[in-house]
């Protein structure tokens, strides 16, 4: 009897969670349906196609599985934050920031391998959390916006970042592409398969959503920065140092973008190139992952490879119909934009209700 | 004649088949704990709730309301227990809200609309100035406002919901008076309210729901408060012996203490009190006076200007929320859904607030759920919060259920201090007297509790030592045997004490 009651109500649960992503996808399909149409061909032929392209060929499968490793880390960087009520949308800037530096020490570094590897890893997490910190001290001191300030130094990251690879830190030895060298052999991520993109770091990537999902569910830190987003006024109520969650939470957002930066540059392009990054926009569609999936982390991690898939299935599609790639794109964003209607309304409902009465100490003592 | 029936049988059963029938010129009172239906069976009369089933009379004729504007036609008009009003604008200007007098069918003719509003006043005896504006009046002021929009509106039948609630003991008696008022001027008023005491005094009918069902109405003339509560709970309350204890140690001792706005006026001036163990002592004062900015300090979440906090003889002014809590403090706040919960976290989540750094729960930072929610559980049933799961969304919860949870919550720590805010507000007569004999064990246990309500006669029934908070400072101390409405009442008011005046 109370066994029933439970699958009925794990079954609620789940219509609830997944109800508006499905809808949301349904819209996306069909406008996506009615672009192709536009466009003269068969949108159903086209579809399958696609998922063909994305899903149901091994090689073209691990191709999916490779562009999601950087999605997926990405999704998570942005809800580690997010769930503490703060809103990174610098990832993709520290990404960028802390790859180049975990690149440029493994190349430039005159230690052995081993210790290289390390410092470029430690150099590369701390480059991103740094970024990522400074955007939550000026929010400290000067009450800057974080989503502004992070937003705008993606730029600041992108054409300073440029600038090396553009003049002292080029690659001579090919005059066409703005690039670094290489890394050395040994510092890449084994490959799991001989002849295809997949390596270990899609590995590391599964590892990373556990132990999110470990830090998030059950540790203290956890408990605090979930309160902390949830109602900022009944963590501190509650003992709960609120500049302390968010320096935390921001600098495990920063270090994650920056993982997520090195798995692409160890694992498949071996250098740092001019806007690797910026043009495959893994930080947004990292960012709409986090959306669909209202946050919660395995589920981005489902969603990141879904719509991975997408734009491997229209690379593939374009090259054989007449579709360019940027459905996939229309598609996706009309996903992401159903879904995160209903998400950013409960987002608006929260910080109304969160406007403290009377004048609590808000930014903690500084300004008391 | 008005005849009101109504069914309303659906999936929660929040009404079961209420009759309820209201005489032109009668004052009727609706009683009942929360979650009884009195709301419910409002919310369906003024048009915000449809019935699933039965119907609504007014003269005989049968009325359906799609919304609060087709009850308001027929004359019913609700005066909310949260006022709907725009404070930078004056009293007429919101009264005559939404059916202003128009000049050449276009401009807002403020100077009939003031006119109105004085001859609406003068014709009710509700004595008001309608060029003040709401953002300077009282809370009083503001309550009468709201009548005047009601009855603006041509309202026949006055729907009252919990008008006392936010009134001093002054004002309430005010408020009777017009209540009686405009019973004799021939208004048909309905009262939604907790307080049986105000029952007694004004109406002429009381009608006693629970459990959504319609238990008794009662001409109040044949019933006494004792049968009301006792039908309204459905068993016998007894007011719980408050045992006389010995004076014990000072736990906390709060001297000179100050704080001002960011404007720099002040909030709070110059406070000082103690509190020993075993021992409740009240702040009465009607709200806004500097209460909860003072617990706020003594909690740590507001860092006071100047003075001194001292917790066992520790100085713990200025000092992180957490540091204060370790030192033995625990605080239930005035507010249970902006502060005291978050409403999207689970029962865990929320009972763990506080408790998360506690050896048994905490291990280097990894939380031991499961003994947590065994816990939980064991202290959910002890306080008979009503949940359906410990997973469930604390928002879900009832008001009532909710302040239970906090309370347990607060009182599980055992600690030294218990600073509580408004315990009762919004909360049933069941579960207040729950509450109030817990806080009873407490200061039996040793406990030193700081208790601020702006419920006088909780503070009079609990308190062995009343202090009465006025503009931001303490304007009296009064002992327990010394205390009554009627002193305490004029401190409020930011008066002084006769025995000592004279």
């Amino acid at each position: 009897m109370i066994k029933q009651y439970n699958i009925k109500s794990l079954a609620v649960r789940f219509a609830q969670i997944f109800t508006q992503p499905l809808i949301a996808i349904l819209i996306g399909l069909t406008i996506g349906a009615a672009v192709i149409l536009i466009a003269g061909e068969n949108p159903l032929n086209t579809y399958i196609k696609m998922f063909e392209g994305a899903f149901f060929s091994p090689f073209y499968f691990m191709q999916t599985l490779t562009r999601a490793v950087p999605v997926t880390v990405c999704s998570i960087a942005i809800i580690m934050a997010w769930r503490a009520g703060y809103i990174n949308l610098g990832v993709e800037g520290q990404m960028i920031t802390g790859s180049f530096v975990g690149t440029i020490v493994s190349i430039y570094s005159p230690l052995p391998t081993a210790l290289t590897v390390m410092i470029a890893v430690a150099c590369g997490l701390a480059a991103g959390a740094l970024l990522a910190v400074f955007a939550a001290f000026i929010n400290d001191k000067f009450n800057v916006s974080i989503v502004i300030s992070t937003l705008m130094m993606n730029y600041v990251a992108s054409y300073i970042t440029s600038y090396f690879i553009t003049f002292p830190l080029r690659d001579t030895s090919n005059d066409l592409a703005i690039q670094t060298k290489e890394i050395p052999d040994v510092m890449r991520l084994p490959r799991l398969i001989e002849g295809n993109t997949l390596n270990f770091g899609f590995i590391i990537t599964v590892v990373l959503v556990a132990l999110f999902v470990f830090i998030n569910y059950k540790s203290n830190f956890g408990y605090e920065s979930k309160m902390t987003g949830l109602n900022p006024v009944f963590a501190q109520y509650g003992g709960v140092k609120r500049r302390k969650v968010m320096y935390m939470s921001m600098a495990l957002s920063g270090a994650l973008a920056a993982t997520a930066g090195m798995l692409e540059v160890f694992g498949v392009k071996y250098r740092f190139a001019e806007a690797m990054f910026t043009s495959t926009g893994y930080a947004w569609t990292g960012l709409m992952s986090g959306l669909i999936s209202s946050l919660h982390p395995v589920g981005a991690f489902v969603t990141s490879v879904f719509l991975s898939g997408l734009q491997v299935g229209g690379q593939s599609v374009q090259r054989t119909i007449n579709i360019p790639l940027q459905v996939a794109t229309l598609i996706q964003a009309t996903i992401t934009l159903f879904v995160s209607i209903r998400l950013l309304a409960h987002f608006r409902a929260h910080r109304k209700s969160k406007i403290p009465k009377g004048n609590i100490k808000g930014k903690g003592a500084g300004d008391a | 004649m008005k005849q009101i029936s109504k069914r309303y049988p659906n999936g929660v059963l929040a009404n079961d088949n209420v009759n309820i029938d209201l005489n032109e010129g009668e004052l009727l009172a609706i009683v009942g704990e929360n979650g009884a239906g009195k709301s419910t069976i409002m919310k369906i009369l003024y048009g915000l709730e449809h019935p699933t089933g039965g119907e609504i009379f007014i003269h005989g004729k049968p009325q359906v309301f799609k919304n609060p504007q087709s009850a308001m036609k027929q004359g019913i008009g609700m005066v909310q227990q949260n006022f709907m009003l725009l404070p930078p604008f004056s009293i007429a200007e919101n009264v005559v809200y939404g059916s202003e007098p128009k000049k050449m069918g276009v401009f807002f003719d403020r100077k009939k609309a003031v006119d109105e509003v004085r001859q609406l006043s003068g014709q009710y005896g509700l004595s008001i100035d309608p060029t003040l504006l709401i953002k300077n009046c009282a809370v009083g002021l503001q309550q009468r406002c709201e009548i005047l929009k009601v009855l603006y509106q041509n309202a026949r039948i006055i729907i009252f919901d919990e008008p006392s609630a936010v009134l001093t003991p002054q004002e309430v008696e005010g408020l009777l008076d017009t209540l009686r008022q405009l019973a004799g001027m021939g208004k048909s008023i309905i009262l939604i309210t907790h307080k049986l005491n105000e029952v007694m005094a004004v109406a002429d009918r009381c009608v006693i729901m629970r459990g959504g069902r319609h238990i008794a109405t009662l001409n109040t003339g044949e019933t006494s408060i004792q049968e009301l509560s006792s039908l309204m709970v459905g068993r016998q309350i007894v007011d719980k012996e408050i045992p006389k204890l010995d004076k014990g140690h000072c736990v906390l001792k709060v001297k000179n203490l100050s704080l001002s706005g960011p404007a720099g006026q002040s909030i709070v001036r110059n406070c000082s009190l103690n509190v020993d163990s075993g021992e409740i002592v009240g702040i009465a004062g009607v709200s806004g006076n500097g209460q909860t900015e003072l617990l706020h300090m003594l909690v740590g979440l507001l860092k006071p200007d100047d003075g001194e906090i001292l917790l066992n003889g520790k100085e713990q002014s200025g000092g992180e929320v957490r540091t204060i809590r370790d030192a033995g403090c625990a605080y239930v706040p005035e507010d249970r859904n902006t502060m005291g919960a978050a409403l999207d976290a689970t029962l865990t989540e929320t009972l763990l607030m506080a408790h998360q750094y506690k050896k048994e729960l905490n291990r280097h930072g990894i939380l031991n759920h499961k003994s947590a929610e065994e816990s939980f559980a064991a202290l959910l049933k002890e306080y008979n919060v009503l949940h359906s799961s410990l997973k469930q969304k604390s928002g879900e919860l009832s008001g009532g259920n909710l302040q239970k949870l906090i309370v347990a919550r607060e009182i599980s720590h055992n600690a030294k201090l218990l600073v509580i805010s408004e315990p009762t507000r919004g909360v049933d007569i069941g579960a207040m007297e729950f509450i109030h004999n817990r806080l009873i064990e407490q200061r039996s246990d040793g406990a030193a509790i700081l208790l601020v309500s702006s419920d006088l006669s909780e503070i009079l029934k609990l308190s062995d030592r009343i202090y009465v908070m006025y503009e931001g400072r303490i304007n009296g101390e009064i002992m327990r045997e010394e205390a009554n409405a009627e002193n305490v009442g004029i401190l409020m008011m930011g008066g002084v004490r006769h025995d000592k005046a004279v």
